[in-house]
């Protein structure tokens, strides 16, 4: 038995995602006009005015951030009385589609078998909604609450990405510092800093994942813990800047999950060197 | 800071005022490709089938973008299919490569014999919508977005980051 209006759900997730892939959040621009009054190197200055500049024309216009428009992500939040069904979940896959319509996003999925979707020889769909999903993730939360969290990841941090094993030696300085010098190397090749640093730190590559992820989601560039921030300035040491073409902005922010560890000696890390549009998030209440 | 206009085609007299850390923008007529379309299109130049089309390379720009509904945006430049492409572009005519990300030093060096740059363009494709006047696909249609582009822009924002031998990577 359907419980939720169809059309509502995917009139409401297809919006979701259009402002995903076209707005900056508040706290994301308020970083910006702060790493622009700090920035002393004219270009670099003029690198993160640009970039901001695009935001604004992109909220208003509706339009996408970035060309690399990005793979649809979901996160779902679920409150105690709150229940997620398998006709729940289709809808919000078309409401996902129906946001690639709309975005549009940039038809990037490969058509084909195993092979051939591995070695790009399908070809690539003209369809901007051929584009899937990741898997769902979904959270139990305590607020009674069903919401829906719409995350378009884009290929460049993608490329720069990590998922890793590192063994702590009992001591959180050496897994921060190995955080940091990954980073470092990450945003170097990157070419769309600053960044929005993405870490989750579990059992397993799933769970760094996920919690990887999940620091996306509840990320606010205003706050940072001294871990967040002590990879923040670790890394703007770097003098990599806005762009690569030097300044002190190379990370606008981290955020950090750090979730259950294993008794033993190695923690997993993902870590995400966000392009300087990143996380394109936004949410919605179902 | 301050900024001015140069129009692609350039001339030798425009190439030759740019300096590393100038801040240009970029309008005329310039051609979009990347990894997919540039091997096949320095393929056309060694089997002289470029004369077919009504491509001309001469003085121009080649921008490292796909060209999709959801606008234009720079790619790593560094790319094996594009920085690996970037001699026999340049000997072809092209004088300003623009995209994103750090280049070999011997590329750097490379385009000072041509008396060629490379710019840096921001990834910020709601901008740069606003500022495609027009464009058609030249070469390789069958490869869709990935196809080779002709644009009309007016006013792109982009940084020289290498010319005359210097870079700033």
């Amino acid at each position: 038995m359907m419980t939720f209006d169809y059309n509502e759900v995917v009139a409401k997730v297809a919006d979701t995602l259009v402002r995903a892939g076209s707005t900056f959040s508040e706290d994301k621009k308020d970083a910006y006009r702060r790493a622009i009054a700090s920035e002393e190197l004219p270009r670099a200055k003029w690198n993160l005015e640009t970039i901001l500049e695009n935001a604004e024309v992109a909220q208003c216009n509706r339009s996408p951030l970035c060309d690399d428009t990005g793979i649809p992500h979901v996160f779902i939040e679920v409150g105690p009385n709150r229940a997620v069904t398998g006709a729940l979940l289709s809808a919000i896959q078309e409401g996902v589609r129906e946001g690639l319509r709309t975005l549009p996003g940039r038809p990037m999925a490969i058509m084909g078998n195993d092979k051939e979707r591995i070695d790009m020889s399908g070809g690539i769909s003209p369809d901007s909604d051929a584009l899937d999903t990741a898997p769902f993730l979904i959270k139990e939360v305590e607020e009674d609450v069903l919401r829906v969290h719409v995350l378009m990841l884009g290929g460049g941090p993608a490329i720069r990405g990590i998922t890793h094993r590192i063994f702590h030696k009992h001591s959180m300085d050496v897994v921060l510092d190995e955080i940091v010098n990954r980073t470092k190397d990450a945003t170097k090749l990157l070419g769309c800093t600053p960044c929005a640093v993405a870490v989750g730190v579990g059992r397993s590559q799933y769970e760094a994942t996920a919690l990887m992820m999940e620091a996306m989601v509840y990320g606010d560039f205003g706050k940072q813990s001294d871990m967040e921030q002590y990879i923040t300035d670790e890394v703007n040491k770097t003098d990599v800047g806005p762009l690569g073409l030097n300044g002190k902005t190379t990370v606008l922010a981290t955020f950090m999950k750090v979730g259950p560890q294993r008794a033993s000696g190695v923690r997993v890390v993902a870590i995400r060197p966000g392009c300087c549009f990143e996380p394109r998030i936004a949410s919605v209440e179902l | 800071m301050e900024t001015r206009t140069i129009t692609a085609p350039f001339t030798d007299e425009v190439l030759s005022s740019l300096k590393v850390g100038d801040i240009v923008n970029v309008s005329g007529i310039i051609y979009a490709g990347r990894d997919a379309v540039l091997p096949k299109i320095v393929d056309m130049i060694e089997k002289d089938t470029l004369k077919d089309t009504d491509i001309n390379l001469e003085g121009s720009v080649i921008f490292h973008t796909a060209v999709s509904p959801a606008g234009v945006g720079p790619t790593s430049s560094n790319k094996l299919e594009i920085e690996g492409t970037m001699p026999e572009l340049t000997k072809a005519g092209i004088r300003m490569h623009l995209g994103k990300g750090a280049l070999k030093k011997e590329t750097v060096e490379m385009f000072n014999e041509y008396n060629a740059v490379y710019a840096v363009i921001a990834p910020v494709t709601a901008l740069l919508n606003s500022k495609v006047k027009a464009k058609r696909c030249v070469a390789h249609p069958e490869l869709g977005m990935e196809a080779f582009y002709e644009l009309q822009v007016e006013e792109f924002p982009c940084i020289i980051a290498a010319a005359h031998g210097e870079s700033m990577f």
